[in-house]
């Protein structure tokens, strides 16, 4: 019977890797700021806070929440995102021209990758909202879901941060490459982008006046107020209370819809901008190794990110489209 | 008490009480999850898409006083 292994290792060798990371990290923690300010408060610790060497102090970072503008190019502000963002568009582009350039019936190399994330996209679209729906809406949904995770994870390689910096527009250090979704103005126009969609398809689908009929609901109010005037009080009343009440409700629909403006802006830029001050302050206060951890929550954070941003834009368009009699009220 | 005391003091409570509601949040959507699949575990993988889709919809409001509190501590006065 072969040992038994845990990881591929036996188990003394993962005893010895566990202790020696844990020790790394004691190491990272106590040589780092928490433990230049404890060895303020215990001198008995300065021997050990002070045994890291010089190049590996690194100075307190402080998060900007609006881009850089680098450079102005008639009047019309570079900042470090816009090229990041352009950067993922290349990057996309040309992987996907790359793929299909002679496409097999059984593809290999990156047109089979490629294949399997436009599969999982379609099934996805389709799974929400059936056959045909699901193919039209296909298009939007992964456009922004490519973007978006392409985004993420490009915001995490090392060169996207402060490593690389250029003087910006008003004489301060700049990142030259920073994660296009940490700019507030990437997630917004990405929200401008869906909310027109799921509109556009909504009014197309339905008409102009049955749509907006969803949201100014005084039909009952309006049979309620003919009923008074006819003499039926009974009905009128109870037609009237409810009328009024439909109404305030297709107001608050109305507002519900605008409001997916901001909460499509802020759950996108929320996230990745607070992704990217935790990696920053826990490298900075338990490096070398807590960072790690940190890192790979992000990897997952992005790519949930991206998930939510398509499903509920196609949840969205798949609700919009459906005609004023199907509803399940 | 110094204006930069309450700046701290905001950004602490802004993020501190609006975490509350999304974390009780969280754990009912959890609950009602993990039920469902104890009733039925061939359904696993719907439900699974489903939860993690209405966990980031109650996330959304953590971020907002997540993105507020970095507002009041870094932009403002």
């Amino acid at each position: 019977m072969a040992k038994k292994r845990i990881l591929g290792c036996s188990f003394p060798v993962l005893i010895g890797i566990t202790v020696v990371l844990l020790l790394l990290m004691l190491f990272g923690i106590i040589t780092g700021p928490i433990g230049q300010n404890l060895a303020e408060q215990f001198p008995a610790l300065a021997p050990i806070a002070n045994l890291g060497p010089d190049w590996l102090h690194v100075e307190k970072p402080e998060p900007v929440l609006s881009p850089g503008v680098i450079t102005r190019i008639g009047g019309f502000p570079i900042t470090n995102t816009m090229i990041t963002a352009w950067i993922t568009i290349i990057i996309l582009v040309v992987v996907s021209f790359l793929a299909f350039r002679k496409p097999k019936i059984v593809p290999s190399g990156l047109q089979k990758v490629m294949e399997f994330i436009y599969g999982a996209l379609l099934d996805f679209c389709n799974s929400v909202a059936g056959e045909t729906n699901g193919r039209r809406f296909f298009p939007f949904v992964a456009t922004i879901f490519l973007f978006v995770i392409t985004n993420a994870w490009l915001g995490l390689l090392p060169f996207y941060g402060d490593a690389l910096w250029i003087i910006g527009e008003d004489g301060h250090h700049l990142p030259l490459l920073r994660a296009a979704n940490t700019d507030i103005n990437v997630p917004l126009a990405l929200a401008i982008f869906a909310w027109v969609s799921i509109e556009t398809f909504g009014l197309r689908a339905n008409g102009f006046l049955p749509y907006m009929k969803k949201f100014l609901n005084f039909k009952r109010l309006g049979a309620g107020l003919v009923n008074l005037f006819k003499g039926k009080i009974k009905t009128a009343f109870g037609d009237i209370i409810f009328g009024v009440i439909d109404a305030f409700v297709g107001i608050l629909e109305g507002v519900s819809e605008i409001i997916r403006l901001v909460s499509f802006t802020f759950r996108l830029f929320g996230n990745m901008t607070a992704g990217e001050v935790l990696i920053l302050v826990v490298a900075f206060l338990a490096p070398l190794i807590l960072g790690s951890v940190i890192y790979g929550m992000e990897l997952f954070f992005g790519f949930l990110q991206a998930l939510i941003f398509g499903g509920l834009t196609l949840v969205w368009m798949n609700m919009a489209i459906e005609k004023h009699g199907d509803e399940q009220h | 008490m110094t204006a930069e005391t309450f700046q701290l003091l905001a950004a602490g409570l802004c993020m501190g009480l609006g975490a509350i509601g999304p974390g009780i949040g969280i754990g009912i959507l959890a609950a009602g999850a993990l039920q469902a699949i104890g009733r039925n575990p061939d359904a696993r993988g719907p439900i699974f898409t489903n939860m993690i889709i209405t966990v980031a919809l109650a996330e959304a409001v953590a971020i907002y006083a997540l993105v507020i509190a970095i507002i009041i501590l870094f932009v403002a006065g």
